[in-house]
């Protein structure tokens, strides 16, 4: 009876308590499938303090655009659809106005002149919430320098959209290509990362190989082949002098990058026939070898911290991805899928290793995790190769050549899920590119 | 009371007792047949249908290597040895089981009179069903839009809208009362992101695994005897959990009408999903789940003011901030010509809590 009495009351109290409890609270609902696609926001021409800034004030407004819509996560509502007209960079916003053409973030902006002097001021709104997106800021800077506030314009608006860092104030350095392939012509070159503001570094007097840009954007390094024998190059980007890394004599040293603290430099000394990986003090120039096995060790690059490097061996009887401590050690084999994979770079978020993978006869670019799970391949061609990071991790700039005598080396970006793939402006041919950090 | 009554009482409370105790009411049960069933996981499907797939990595390191000195680091001379974590191999050719030799016809055997030979004892055949999961979806083109339904290419001249409605031309001597209106189609979709590398992906099976064995049948637990005290234990938990529950919620606000039918709540939870766009959302912010407030006016559209976080979790408050406002947006935009809910059933669906999971949407 006792517990016929228990089970009663217990039946009792939870049809009670779930009765309550679907009656008092919210409704509540989980989403858990959304959508991806572009975001469409617009930028009206920013507004210019006097006549003669219109130019420079449309102008900016177009790059912003460019480097948004040059993501793949916005998409530009063009100012021909434009309903509402922002006249005055002080005024409330229509808000309705950009509803109606289902813009979702809006860019406002102003630019005033001085002399020689830009001032840009700008918002960011989010247009369905009528609310403003951090606060307004602005940039000041030489005339001359106006497509860099713009980028930085933009890197501001895509951090505030997007939560993560942006890449649109950075700079790509990279060996430009000229003449057939059997008499090809090649030097080194720097550009916006949008291929604006192209400038020489080198002559193409000897060919130059795989520049790396030092974690501080002022310092290339470089492969050159100068001497007969490829030599290792520090070229200081600001002032265009540069000098030797002294090697041994009779070694032929290739495949520089940068440590993180960008006073070491790791890269390949090939020596009777064999090739291992070396570290050297810049300062100092002192060495220390890092591998010694019998197969060919190359293309070392080191996570953001520093503990860790990556490179390329095919001391398993194919070229494949290893991971060993930044100091020398035990190296673990992260790559496990058919065909080859080599030049290895680690993502400056630390989460992700690009590569580039040769299977089948097709090349692509490719990223896994850093214990090599999750391989994940972006592109398919008759050759790709050389992946390098935006300064945000979140997109990779490569090489992709077309076939036949006649074929060309062009750079191609690609988001790191696979989407927007498109190539890169270029004045020629154009190869090894190396992303630098955003700038100051 | 009457002694024939007495009697009466207690004969037909014995011919009732009889009844039930003595098993009149019951039938025997129906007919149930069992079958075995082996269900193919992951990776032998994978490797049925050839796909590639990344390996499993351990935490553990893959080979140990000798102490190195401290003055020049030495890595193994030798070459690796084979990789201990690779991908599963993919299964061996099946080797053709041997066909019987063709014999020459046996000539019609003369006829003696001899005790049929006893046939050889055939093992009983192992019947195995296969669940075999649906096959692949064929390779989808790619699309700028990744939504959780495919959605074909519209027509040129449709105007995107999540509506798909036919043009309707007004006609000057028709009788039709039919209002003009631009045909509206939504945005082509695909459901994930295919990249270059995947787009000529052959996805049918190449080979096909020998079925599994019959799993091991699983011992049948031994049954326990109840434990009184510890039953007892546990209903008065229970009771006691329940009845602080009940008496915890105010008793006050309590909407009165039937809920929302399941059909009703998953209206409205794709109505939001249509406008959740988490394409621009960082990594961090993919990681984040938000639990987001609003309060509805009588016509189902949100009211701006009532737009909340209540909670989040998996990510910092950065990635948060970021994520609560791709989902207010959702909630916003899809919301903006009001929700279709019940209006008899407003009480219900007043106040809302929707929790934005972007997890499924990391794999895409």
């Amino acid at each position: 009876m006792k517990r016929f009495l228990l089970s009663f009351l217990l039946g009792w109290a939870i049809v009670a308590h779930s009765a309550m409890a679907q009656d008092g609270g919210p409704l509540r609902i989980e989403i858990t499938e959304g959508v991806i696609e572009p975001m469409p926001f617009a930028v009206p021409d920013f507004v210019p303090d006097r006549p003669n800034a219109g130019d420079v004030a449309g102008q900016i407004a177009r790059v912003i655009a460019a480097d948004l819509s040059g993501t793949g996560l916005f998409r530009e509502i063009p100012a021909q659809a434009h309903i509402g007209r922002v006249s005055d960079f002080s005024a409330p916003v229509r808000f309705a106005d950009w509803k109606a053409i289902n813009a979702q973030a809006l860019i406002t902006g102003a630019v005033s002149t001085s002399g020689n002097r830009v001032t840009v001021r700008f918002r960011v709104w989010d247009v369905f919430s009528g609310a403003e997106l951090g606060n307004g800021l602005q940039f000041a800077g030489d005339r001359d320098g106006w497509r860099r506030m713009a980028h930085k314009v933009a890197d501001a608006v895509y951090s505030r959209i997007t939560g993560e860092g942006g890449y649109f104030d950075s700079r790509v350095v990279f060996v430009s290509e000229s003449g057939p392939k059997n008499d090809r012509k090649k030097r080194l070159a720097i550009m916006d990362y949008d291929g604006a503001n192209v400038q020489y570094l080198t002559d193409s007097s000897a060919i130059v190989l795989a520049p790396r840009f030092s974690p501080t954007g002022d310092r290339v390094l470089y492969t050159s082949f100068e001497t007969g024998f490829p030599r290792i190059y520090v070229l200081d980007v600001g002032s265009v002098r540069r000098r030797i890394l002294e090697t041994r004599e009779g070694t032929m040293s290739f495949a520089p990058r940068f440590a993180p603290d960008g006073q070491t430099v790791v890269f390949s000394i090939e020596q009777g026939g064999n090739t291992d990986i070396y570290s050297m003090d810049i300062a100092s120039g002192g060495t220390t070898r890092l591998t010694s096995a019998p197969s060919i060790e190359t293309g070392p690059s080191l996570s953001p911290d520093g503990r860790q490097m990556v490179f390329e061996s095919d001391r398993s009887g194919t070229q494949q991805l290893y991971v060993m401590p930044s100091g020398g050690g035990s190296a673990t084999r992260i790559s496990f899928g058919q065909g080859r994979y080599g030049t290895p770079v680690w993502s400056p978020r630390g989460d992700l290793i690009a590569f580039t993978k040769q299977n089948k006869g097709r090349f692509h670019i490719g990223v896994m995790r850093t214990d090599g799970s999750e391989e994940r391949l972006l592109t398919a061609s008759f050759l790709d190769e050389g992946p390098t990071w935006a300064p945000n991790g979140r997109v990779i700039m490569f090489t992709r050549e077309t076939k036949g005598a006649q074929g060309q080396a062009t750079l191609y970006s690609v988001d790191i899920t696979g989407r927007n793939l498109r190539p890169v402006r270029t004045p020629g041919g154009a190869s090894d590119p190396s992303w630098s950090p955003l700038q100051n | 009371m009457q002694t024939g009554t007495k009697i009466s009482a207690l004969a037909h409370g014995l011919l009732l007792g009889w009844a039930f105790l003595g098993g009149v009411f019951e039938t025997d049960p129906l007919p149930f047949e069992v079958q075995d069933v082996s269900v193919i996981s992951a990776e032998d499907f994978a490797l049925m249908t050839g796909r590639s797939r990344t390996p499993e990595i351990d935490a553990a390191p893959s080979e140990p290597e000798p102490p190195l000195s401290n003055a020049t680091p030495e890595v193994t001379a030798e070459p690796d040895s084979p990789p201990v974590r690779s991908r599963p191999e993919a299964a061996p050719e099946p080797v053709p089981e041997p066909l019987p030799e063709t014999l020459p016809e046996p000539a019609p055997p003369a006829p003696v009179a001899q005790p049929d030979p006893q046939p050889a004892p055939v093992p009983p055949e192992t019947e195995t069903a296969a669940v075999v999961p649906a096959p692949p979806a064929p390779p989808q083109r790619p699309s700028e839009r990744i939504a959780p339904e495919p959605v074909a290419p519209p027509p040129p001249e449709a105007r995107p809208d999540p509506v798909e409605r036919e043009e309707v031309a007004p006609e000057q001597q028709a009788d039709s009362t039919r209002e003009a209106q631009e045909a509206s189609a939504p945005e082509e979709a695909a459901t994930e992101i295919v990249t270059e590398a995947e787009e000529r992906a052959v996805l049918a099976p190449t080979r096909s695994p020998r079925p599994a064995p019959r799993p091991a049948r699983p011992a049948a637990p031994a049954p326990r005897a109840p434990d009184p005290a510890r039953t007892e234990d546990a209903v008065a938990a229970a009771l006691s959990e329940a009845l602080a529950g009940a008496q915890a919620r105010p008793a006050t606000a309590a909407p009165s009408g039937p809920p929302l039918s399941a059909g009703e709540k998953e209206a409205l939870r794709v109505a939001v999903s249509s406008c959740w766009n988490v394409g621009s959302l960082s990594s961090a912010a993919l990681a984040t789940t938000v639990v987001v407030a609003v309060s509805l006016t009588q016509d189902g559209k949100p009211q701006m003011e009532t737009i909340r976080m209540v909670s989040s979790s998996g990510g910092s408050e950065a990635s948060a901030k970021q994520a609560f406002e791709a989902a207010r947006r959702a909630i916003i935009r899809c919301g903006a010509r009001g929700f279709a809910l019940p209006a008899e059933k407003f009480d219900r669906w007043r106040d809302i809590e929707m929790t934005f999971n972007p997890e499924r949407m990391r794999i895409k």
